[in-house]
Formats: structure tokens, C-alpha cells, sequence
């Protein structure tokens, strides 16, 4: 069956491309949510000197005296089992999981889209090469496997870093292998061959750019899982250590005194969830708006 | 070793927490509140960490072997007096030399042998020769004879204080010698099972798992079982301190040994919870690298520690120290030139080695044992006043295992600068204090400063002995010994430990000792019911 064209469709096709952006971002008001949030996020890592009210207590500043004080108007979020201001802590991780996150995907799109590329455009036994290795890791629940290298690894955000894209990059790989397969079948790809232009330039010119629009929204998407796999390992010891301000370092840390002193992790963790969250809705929303089925874009 | 009272991992621990939310355990002795007849004893790490060779364990086994073996003698600390128990009576000649002590009558092993003078001395000669965990408290026993079946008389080398060392809540136990026949009795024990003399015997061993060991009466008991007792004892391992709570608040855990201080105030005033904070003769101690620290370091760094913090933030889980004896012990003193927090003052001392604000930074390593909250809040704290004097504290929290292997490793490379570990002693003296952490070793052990001083070794070799002989003398040799150590500097006494247990009202009898510490004599708890 023939789906007859929608009319927002049509109309949407019609449209500047500017317009068609904002009938598309009103369209998905989430999306607007997420990428606030988001922004809000990046300013606050970014300004969290000039916002938190006791900066030093991001660093090795404690205050033995004042352990465990709840919310009051000169500590807003309260104080630690050392004293330290919780409000100053959460703004300063701000510029912990988010970065990390950011590391994080970098390295795995550095290392997953030359395999993907390569494995989808050579084909035959370095796709069979790539593929199986990828297989491996993974055979692996991602988590396990992240938590199993940074168990061997020194306890640092270096090494959650790197525990965490070693078990990111094979999805990367396996999605852009699928993309470049299919475009390498493409007759102008074909074409391009037949003229004798050197693969990397095929590749670069034609393979890589339209093979990266899924990626795009798959890294967008990623940013909230990261963010929640480098709390979880630091929440179990093996990520930043103290006194790395870390969201999911404070809630470890805090564990042991949330019956009693609820604000210890109450406030780190809300943290993580409103980035998480916030992350996932941009991502929802940027494959919608570039899904070509679904997007207004032209 | 010992010094451990907590110790899972992390990640342990939230696994475990999350388990316990995702169902409840089938184990039978999660339904013991219907009998009245379990004790259900909470603890922070596992129990059975060391073997189940009562000559040689040396750790946390110390909470359920006290159940299941005797002493000839038990200390006393409320009346500081030294009590019957295997012994009914005992006396030393006038010059320290030789102690008799009389058995108990009818006295039975778990194995259905009986208790003599001679198979008492086989235990302690065992254990003697053995050498391992605290089998030094019998160094001074030459020869044991057996002049009766419930006679024995040490013949010392040196006068010591033989019905004190007797107490000794490690290695001191009387056991079957012969319980494995004619094999191995290590192995046989290790299979486990148990040769004591005590009230309660081995039902069970779950090795890694949370109800860990289970107790039941020894019906042969010399005490006999009329009246109140628990006919069980349960040891339960809950590393997570708010799921300990939880247990005891719903009756699922009758005593809960470790809780952070918030939580332990939490349950102040609770209906059907009693809580407990005591002093004890446990001590946090920073044990500082002297192969890699100079003189004026060290003494730097016990200058910029914080201790009026560190106690503060503990909220009444410690108490400021002085010396490295706590109080209640001999050779306890609060005169003594102890270290207090003066910035300036470690300042200049780090500025005469090259090092302080504004010169090179001191880059120091630091192991602790993983799963203590209170050992971490000491941590960030230690941290943080060693940042103001440009020293960098790289932290690494270990399972004790593992931090222990590093610090006696044969590589000197791989040891710490600053070894965090618990200490208590092995009898109600503070011998321990000095002959296991600051005499010279050959090779590491438990002097994990790896400090040596011939002046200090040799006043430690004549102490006790003095001690025995002429009491005055020999506390103050003990402080002679603690003002030297103070000016050396190879550890500081960061905190003294308040013991803060939560219980339930279904019971009364506990009384704490700490000099057996964390006990509870199960025997002597009378189950109420309610």
C-alpha cells in the first residue's frame, strides 16, 4: 500500500529550512526540555566556581565541626559526614559526569567509526576480522565488562573512563558497519569505483557522511547511559575517589546515612537524574526531529 | 592478624543490598524470632577469615570461637580482676616463676573427652610451639607438668603474669589435642570443626555467605543448661550499615556489633531497642613509613592531623587518645607528650626536610580496609589537613587480605607511606601495642612502619617481666617506652574507639569487656521472649 503524503508533511516540505527547524522543535516540546536542561547543565559546570557558595569544599576542604547539618539558608542542600557543603559539591560534579560522558563517547565514536566504516566498505575478512572481535565484547553485559576493568584498573576517573568506552565503542562499530554496508552498495558508490578514485577518498567523501546521521542520534542518546554507568561504577568504589566532587562517588559515600541524614544523597542523586533524564530527551527528541520518516526538516 | 573489624567490599556490600531487596532469604535461621531460641549476631565482615585453628586464628574468629572454646582464666574489665573459668583457682610463687593453677572437675571437649591438667598442657604446649597468631602469651612458659588430673604447674622462664596472659582472647583457648586421632588436628579443625570446651559448638559454616556460622548448645556443657539460654547462635554478615538497621528494627538481628554513629543515635529512645556505648581498648592507629619518612616528617605529619576533628566528626564513636595505651589499661597515661594539631608547628618541621607550602610537594600513599564508614570520614579528614601542608594523599581503600599482603610484601616499593589499621590487644595489657607493632622484624609482619629501635626493643623485652615482678616499675617503664615512641613519631593514635552496639530488649545479661572485643559470651544472655 501507497501512503498518501501527510499534509504537515507537505507543508513542512515547502518550508525554509529555519521555519521547518522551528515548527519542529514546537512540534516536540521535550526535546526543547532536554536541550534547556542540558544547557543549564553545561552553564552551571561551567560557572560552578562563581555559583557554589563554598568552592573549596569540591576540593580537600572539610569541616569536621559541622558534619551532617540539614538544609539551612547558609548551607542549602546541607553538609556532609566531613562538613562539606552538598550544594557546592553537586555544582561542581556537574563538571564530572558530564565530561566523562563526553570522553567517553568521543573515544568510542574515534574507535568504533573507522572499524564500522572499514568492516561495512572492505567487506570479506577484515569485515569478518572487525565483526568477530566486536562479537566479543559484546558477548559481555556491557556494565559487567565495565566493572571488570576498572576493578583491575586503579581507582581513578581516568580508569572508569576507559573501562567504559573499551565496552562503548562495539555498538558504535556494529551500527556504522550496518550504515556503510548499505551504502557501499549504492550504485554512485559503485560508480565512484568504476572511475578509480581511491577508496579512502570514497570513503571520507561519500561512506563517512552518510553513514554518521544515526550515530548522531545514538550518541545523543548514549550521553544519559554513560553518565549513569560512571555513577554506578563510582558509586561502587571503582570510579573518581574522594574528594572528586562525583555524583555517584557522593552517593556512595552518603549510602550509610540515608535513613538518618537524607540530603547526603538525596541531592547528588537527583543530580543524576535530572542529566540523565535531561540527556535522554534531547536524544529522543534529535532522532525525531532527523528521522527523514518523521522529521519536518527538508 | 586482627586488626579488622570491617572489611567487604564495596561493591560487595551493594550487591548484598540489593539481593536483600530483591527477596528474602529461605535460610532457616531467618525465621528463628518463632522459637525464641536463636541469637542472631550482626556483623559488618565475615567471621572465619582466619582457619578455625584456635592456636592460630587471629581475627574477627574471636566472636564465635569465645563461644565455643575457654580460657583457664577470663578477665574481668568492670572490677579489673581476673575470674575463674576453666580454672577454678590458681597462685604463683613469690619470685613469678612458677603458677599452679586447678581445673574445674568434669569438664568435657566437644569431641566427649575429658578435660585434665595434662590435656590442658598439650593445648597450651601446642599452641606455644605453633607460634602463630598470639602464641606469644605463653613465651614465658619453659615446662607445664601435670601432678594431678586437675593440677598444672607452669615453670616459667621469666616472671610474667601468667593468670592475665591466660585470659588472652586469642590463642589462649584449652582444646583437644587429640581430636583428630591420629591425622593432621590443623586439618581436621580446618574441615572445620572445633575441639573446645565451650558452651556452644559448630552446627555450621556458610564460608561467603551471609548467614556465615551457626552455633548450637553443647548439651555436655559444664555449666549445664537450666534456665533462659539461646540453644543457637547465629553469626549474620551485613556489611551495609542501613541494612543492619533495618534487621534490628524488624527483629531479624538481635545485635548489631558496627553502625555508624547516625544510625546508632537513630535508635536512641526506639521501643524494643537498647543501645550501648562503651569504651574500649581499640585504638585507630596510623602506622608512618620509617624507611621512607624522616624523622621530621613524621613528626610533621602527627603535627598536622587533625585529631579534635577527626573525633568530632565521629560523634562519639571516638574519644581523643593519649599514648597509644587507651584508658583502663596499665600504662595508661594522660600526661604524656602527646601530639596536638598545630599546623605552624608541622609547617616548619616540613620546611626542614624541603618540603611544606610553597616547596616540593610530598607526594604520600595511604591504604586503609574497605568497608569502614568511620575509616573513610578519617580518610577525607586526613586528606584535608594534610592538603593545607602541601602533602598529597594518594588513598587506596583494600580488602584487609590484600592491604596487609602489600604492607609485609618482601618489595619494599610496593609499601605504603601510611598504613591505617585498628588495634586492640590480645589480653587486658598493652604489651601488644609494642611487641607486635614496634619491635624489629626481619621480615614485616604486623611493625608495618617497619620502624627499629635496639633501645626500644630491648625495653620491651624486659616489661612484662618487670611488670610481674615489680607492678610500679613496670607502668612506668611503660611510659618511658610510649614518650620515646611519641618523640619518634612511627605512628600516631589517631582515635580511641567507643564501642556504640544497638541490641534488642528480648534479652538481657550482655555485658561488654573490651578486652574481648566485640564479644558476646552468648551463654550468659537470658532471652526474655519478648
Amino acid at each position: 500500500m501507497i501512503e498518501a503524503p501527510s499534509p504537515a508533511a507537505e507543508t513542512a516540505l515547502a518550508l525554509p529550512r529555519g521555519q521547518a527547524l522551528w515548527h519542529g522543535l514546537r512540534a516536540n516540546p521535550l526535546l526543547v526540555a532536554g536541550g534547556l536542561t542540558a544547557v543549564l547543565i553545561i552553564v552551571v559546570a561551567l560557572f560552578a566556581p562563581l555559583l557554589a557558595p563554598f568552592p573549596g569544599d569540591a576540593g580537600t576542604a572539610t569541616h569536621p565541626f559541622l558534619v551532617l547539618r540539614p538544609p539551612s539558608t547558609r548551607h542549602l542542600f546541607g553538609t556532609d559526614q566531613v562538613g562539606r557543603d552538598v550544594l557546592s559539591r553537586v555544582l561542581y560534579g556537574a563538571r564530572i559526569s558530564p565530561l566523562v560522558a563526553v570522553i567517553v563517547l568521543l573515544i568510542a565514536c574515534v574507535v568504533g567509526i573507522p572499524l564500522g566504516i572499514a568492516a561495512g566498505y572492505f567487506g570479506g575478512w577484515v569485515d569478518e576480522v572487525i565483526m568477530r572481535v566486536t562479537d566479543i565484547f559484546l558477548a559481555f553485559p556491557s556494565l559487567l565488562l565495565a566493572l571488570a576493568l576498572a576493578a583491575v584498573l586503579p581507582a581513578s576517573l581516568t580508569s572508569l573512563t576507559i573501562a567504559i568506552a573499551a565496552t562503548w565503542w562495539p555498538w558504535y562499530t556494529r551500527l556504522i558497519r550496518g550504515q556503510a554496508a548499505s551504502v557501499s552498495g549504492r550504485a554512485y558508490i559503485d560508480s565512484c569505483r568504476v572511475l578509480g578514485i581511491r577508496p579512502w577518498r570514497i570513503i571520507l567523501r561519500h561512506v563517512l557522511p552518510n553513514s554518521v546521521t544515526p550515530l548522531t542520534v545514538q550518541v545523543s542518546l548514549d550521553v544519559g547511559g554513560v553518565i549513569l554507568t560512571a555513577s554506578a561504577l563510582s558509586f561502587l568504589g571503582l570510579g573518581a575517589q574522594d574528594p572528586t566532587p562525583d555524583w555517584g562517588l557522593m552517593v556512595a559515600e552518603g549510602q550509610n546515612y540515608f535513613t538518618t541524614d537524607w540530603w547526603v544523597v538525596t541531592f547528588p542523586g537527583i543530580a543524576i537524574l535530572v542529566t540523565a533524564f535531561a540527556f535522554n530527551l534531547l536524544g529522543d527528541g534529535l532522532r525525531d526531529l532527523l528521522d527523514p520518516k518523521r522529521s519536518l526538516l527538508p | 592478624m586482627k586488626p579488622h573489624r570491617a572489611g567487604l567490599l564495596a561493591s560487595g556490600s551493594a550487591l548484598l543490598v540489593l539481593l536483600a531487596a530483591c527477596g528474602g532469604s529461605s535460610h532457616p535461621a531467618s525465621q528463628k524470632q518463632s522459637g525464641n531460641q536463636v541469637f542472631t549476631y550482626d556483623t559488618s565482615a565475615p567471621v572465619m577469615v582466619d582457619g578455625w585453628d584456635p592456636a592460630t586464628e587471629y581475627s574477627d574468629g574471636i566472636l564465635a570461637m569465645s563461644n565455643m572454646y575457654e580460657t583457664l582464666t577470663r578477665y574481668d574489665a568492670a572490677t579489673h580482676t581476673i575470674k575463674p573459668q576453666l580454672a577454678t583457682s590458681w597462685s604463683s610463687s613469690a619470685n613469678g616463676l612458677s603458677w599452679t593453677f586447678h581445673l574445674r572437675h568434669g569438664v568435657h571437649f566437644h569431641t566427649g573427652r575429658l578435660m585434665t591438667a595434662q590435656a590442658a598442657a598439650a593445648a597450651i604446649l601446642r599452641t606455644q610451639k605453633m607460634g602463630g597468631g598470639a602464641g606469644y602469651v605463653w613465651d614465658a612458659v619453659k615446662t607445664i607438668s601435670a601432678p594431678s588430673p586437675d593440677t598444672m604447674v607452669f615453670h616459667l622462664k621469666y616472671a610474667s603474669p601468667l593468670d592475665l596472659e591466660a585470659s588472652a582472647s586469642y590463642s589462649a583457648y584449652i582444646y583437644d589435642t587429640q581430636a583428630a586421632g591420629g591425622g593432621s588436628l590443623t586439618k581436621w579443625l580446618n574441615t572445620p570443626h572445633d575441639a573446645g570446651t565451650g558452651p556452644y559448638t559448630l552446627q555450621t559454616w556458610n564460608k561467603g555467605q551471609e548467614f556465615e556460622v551457626i552455633l548450637k548448645a553443647f548439651p555436655g556443657y559444664w555449666g549445664g543448661w537450666s534456665g533462659a539460654h539461646y540453644k543457637k547462635v547465629v553469626y549474620r554478615v551485613v556489611p551495609q550499615d542501613t541494612t543492619a538497621a533495618q534487621l534490628l528494627r524488624s527483629g531479624q538481628v538481635d545485635f548489631v556489633e558496627q553502625i555508624s554513629p547516625a544510625l546508632w543515635k537513630s535508635f536512641q529512645g526506639q521501643a524494643g531497642i537498647h543501645t550501648m556505648s562503651v569504651p574500649s581498648f581499640q585504638n585507630l592507629l596510623s602506622q608512618l613509613n620509617a624507611r621512607t619518612l624522616t624523622l621530621p616528617v613524621r613528626q610533621a605529619i602527627s603535627y598536622g592531623i587533625n585529631y579534635p576533628g577527626i573525633v568530632a566528626a565521629l560523634q562519639g564513636a571516638a574519644v581523643t587518645p593519649s599514648g597509644l595505651v587507651p584508658a583502663g589499661l596499665p600504662g595508661h597515661f594522660t600526661n604524656l607528650p602527646n601530639y596536638h594539631y598545630d599546623p605552624a608547628k608541622a609547617d616548619q618541621l616540613l620546611h626542614q626536610a624541603g618540603y611544606g607550602p610553597g616547596k616540593k610537594t610530598l607526594n604520600l600513599t595511604l591504604t586503609y580496609t574497605q568497608g569502614d564508614s568511620n575509616e573513610q570520614v578519617v580518610v577525607t579528614l586526613l586528606k584535608s589537613s594534610l592538603a593545607k601542608l602541601n602533602i598529597n594523599l594518594s588513598t587506596q581503600s583494600l580488602a584487609w587480605p590484600t592491604q596487609w599482603a602489600k604492607a609485609k610484601s618482601a618489595s619494599a616499593s610496593s609499601h605504603q607511606s601510611i598504613f591505617l589499621e585498628y588495634w586492640w590487644p590480645d589480653y587486658a595489657d598493652p604489651y601488644t601495642w609494642f611487641t607486635n607493632l614496634l619491635q624489629t622484624e626481619k621480615s614485616p609482619y604486623f611493625n608495618l612502619s617497619y620502624y627499629s629501635s635496639s633501645a626500644l626493643d630491648k625495653q620491651i623485652n624486659q616489661v612484662e617481666s618487670l611488670l610481674a615482678t615489680n607492678r610500679p616499675a613496670g607502668v612506668q617503664l611503660y611510659r618511658t617506652m610510649q614518650a620515646e615512641v611519641l618523640q619518634q613519631a612511627p605512628l600516631d593514635v589517631l582515635y580511641n574507639v567507643n564501642y556504640q552496639y544497638a541490641m534488642r530488649t528480648s534479652f538481657t545479661g550482655f555485658q561488654p569487656d573490651p578486652a574481648y572485643a566485640n564479644v558476646v559470651f552468648a551463654y550468659n544472655l537470658r532471652p526474655t521472649g519478648s
